[in-house]
């Protein structure tokens, strides 16, 4: 299903992820963990054709990345869904309306225009609002419900897509405990009921532990541990959070590119130079 | 810092020959114009003059005023929307997503070339583009539609791409992602998210038309203004006062009517 031979990936031609060889099948639940900045999100931007794809060969559900057609890549889009760890739903629009979103893909420009949507269209949206137990808040905004419902409602969008592979970016880190089960309660139900690959990157270890039928480690730029969650030892995990090794993790600091932060505050250069300064000082003492 | 703006404000104020004496000694002058010449009735802005007819002539003229507000509006709403769009970043990235150096030269270019236009509609006044306008409509309210329309249009535009370049990249992100196409995100991610902006803003910019529309018709460009310049023109003040009174009451009933509106949209 998605098959990397080689790959190195990255922003303006510097390297991210090194000289990938990857392969996942129908039906996996892939847990990725490793520290932030590690390539994790790179790594699942990627699969959406999101990121520079600077060598090797990257296979999607049979479409190569690195050399699709703009009308290809929409059509790869639709089949993947992807899950935010800010949601990322229209706030002002109700839940029924965010689910429907994500069958834009597929609805002709017109009714999109208009917000109609066909009888069979409707099914599918309350199907999916029942595998993510929301159908009571259907006309509800989305901006008047709590954390875990947003992140359910995010779920039953990327249902909406009938998609493939299901990509989840930190879904449930910032969540409490009990919501944070709930949905992945749920995303274990949609890779067993639908047989939908998920892939997600995950903060908590005891997650990837439990639910996961395989987990990717990765630390710089590599990846340094696959295989099922009862083989992930002691030492794989001090080698992929770098435990006792805190002195790499000061030079991660520098190197780190801040010129995007930048452009986004709008600070200018000196002035974020500073604050960042005074940030490290703070955190060394 | 505090003291570079006093210095500024300090040096403002002696260019511009601002000087409170001035306006102590001549509050006098003032009070003479406001009170009238005695010997001519009617010169004076007080008691405002109460003739049915002549006020029924100055409400069908703030209609009028109204009326040219409105279509103006609509004008200026048609194409600052698409005007408004180009010319916000965020949005020429989900239009034009790849990084390029093509692309991102062509970004560059359409955003420029959409926010010059938009503030060469701006920068000149409406009574500018009135003129030009009268000049080639001939007299009348049609030429002070088209002038605050294309004022508008600018105005517009400047707040509406502030408004597009101020919202959550989240939805739109993840709508990009299901592989819908730039008019799809357009109408899930963006309007539902501007359109408390965009209301408040096209509501005060009717406000503001009316109050502009009201001085057009200094330069024959229909509405109320035709008889208030021809009122004060004729010292005939009291006249001047009920126009004003018209004016006002108009523009604070569209106040209140803007405040419900507001308040069920947002």
């Amino acid at each position: 299903m998605i098959e990397l031979n080689n790959v190195s990936l990255g922003y303006n031609k510097k390297p991210v992820l090194n000289n990938l060889d990857l392969h996942i099948s129908k039906g996996e639940f892939v847990g990725i963990i490793g520290l932030s900045g590690a390539g994790k999100s790179t790594l699942l931007m990627s699969l959406i054709g999101n990121i520079q794809i600077l060598s090797g060969r990257y296979n999607v559900i049979g479409y190569q990345l690195g050399t699709i057609s703009k009308k290809h890549l929409k059509e790869l889009r639709t089949r993947i869904g992807f899950i935010f760890q800010g949601y990322n739903l229209v706030d002002r629009l109700n839940v029924l309306h965010n689910i429907m979103s994500g069958m834009l893909g597929q609805m002709s420009l017109s009714r999109a225009l208009i917000k109609w949507y066909g009888r069979q269209e409707l099914a599918k949206g309350y199907k999916y609002m029942q595998t993510v137990d929301i159908s009571e808040c259907a006309r509800q905004r989305c901006d008047e419900l709590s954390g875990g419902q947003r992140q359910r409602v995010a779920i039953a969008r990327a249902l909406a897509q009938e998609p493939d592979i299901l990509l989840a970016d930190e879904p449930v880190a910032a969540l409490d405990p009990k919501s944070a089960a709930q949905v992945m309660d749920i995303l274990q139900t949609i890779n067993r009921q639908y047989g939908v690959t998920i892939i997600a990157n995950l903060h908590h270890l005891d997650f990837a532990r439990k639910y996961c039928s395989r987990i990717l480690g990765i630390a710089d730029g590599d990846i340094i541990f696959d295989g099922l969650p009862e083989e992930l030892a002691q030492r794989d995990l001090d080698r992929i959070y770098k435990i006792k090794n805190t002195e790499t993790c000061d030079e991660d600091m520098e190197e780190i590119d801040i010129s995007h932060l930048m452009d986004a505050a709008r600070i200018r250069p000196k002035r974020l130079k500073k604050v960042l300064k005074h940030e490290q000082e703070s955190v060394k003492v | 810092m505090v003291i570079i703006l006093f210095a500024i404000l300090l040096t403002s104020w002696n260019n511009t020959e601002m000087s409170i004496s001035a306006l102590v000694d001549g509050a006098g002058s003032m009070r003479e114009y406001i009170a009238g010449n005695p010997e001519i009735a009617d010169s004076g802005f007080f008691p405002p003059s109460f003739i049915p007819s002549d006020i029924q002539m100055y409400v069908v003229a703030m209609i009028e005023t109204l009326e040219m507000a409105l279509i103006a509006l609509f004008f200026s709403i048609l194409v600052a929307i698409p005007l408004s769009l180009l010319a916000s970043r965020n949005i020429l990235m989900i239009l034009l997503p790849s990084d390029t150096p093509f692309t991102r030269t062509l970004r560059g270019g359409i955003y420029l070339s959409a926010s010059l236009v938009a503030n060469v509609f701006r920068s000149i006044n409406e009574i500018i583009w009135a003129l030009f306008f009268v000049s080639a409509v001939g007299l009348g309210p049609m030429a002070g539609i088209l002038a605050l329309g294309i004022h508008t249009a600018g105005v517009l535009c400047k707040l509406l791409a502030e408004g597009n370049e101020a919202i959550d990249p989240g939805p739109v992100e993840a709508l990009s992602a299901t592989g819908a196409g730039f008019l799809k995100v357009i109408v899930y991610a963006v309007v539902p998210q501007t359109m408390p902006h965009f209301i408040s803003m096209v509501l005060y910019r009717f406000e503001s038309d009316v109050r502009s529309a009201s001085i057009l018709g200094f330069v024959g460009a229909g509405g109320i203004g035709f008889y208030l310049f021809d009122k004060i023109r004729s010292f005939e003040n009291a006249d001047v006062t009920t126009i004003i009174i018209i004016i006002v009451v108009a523009v604070w009933l569209i106040d209140k009517l803007s405040a419900v509106i507001r308040k069920k949209f947002i």
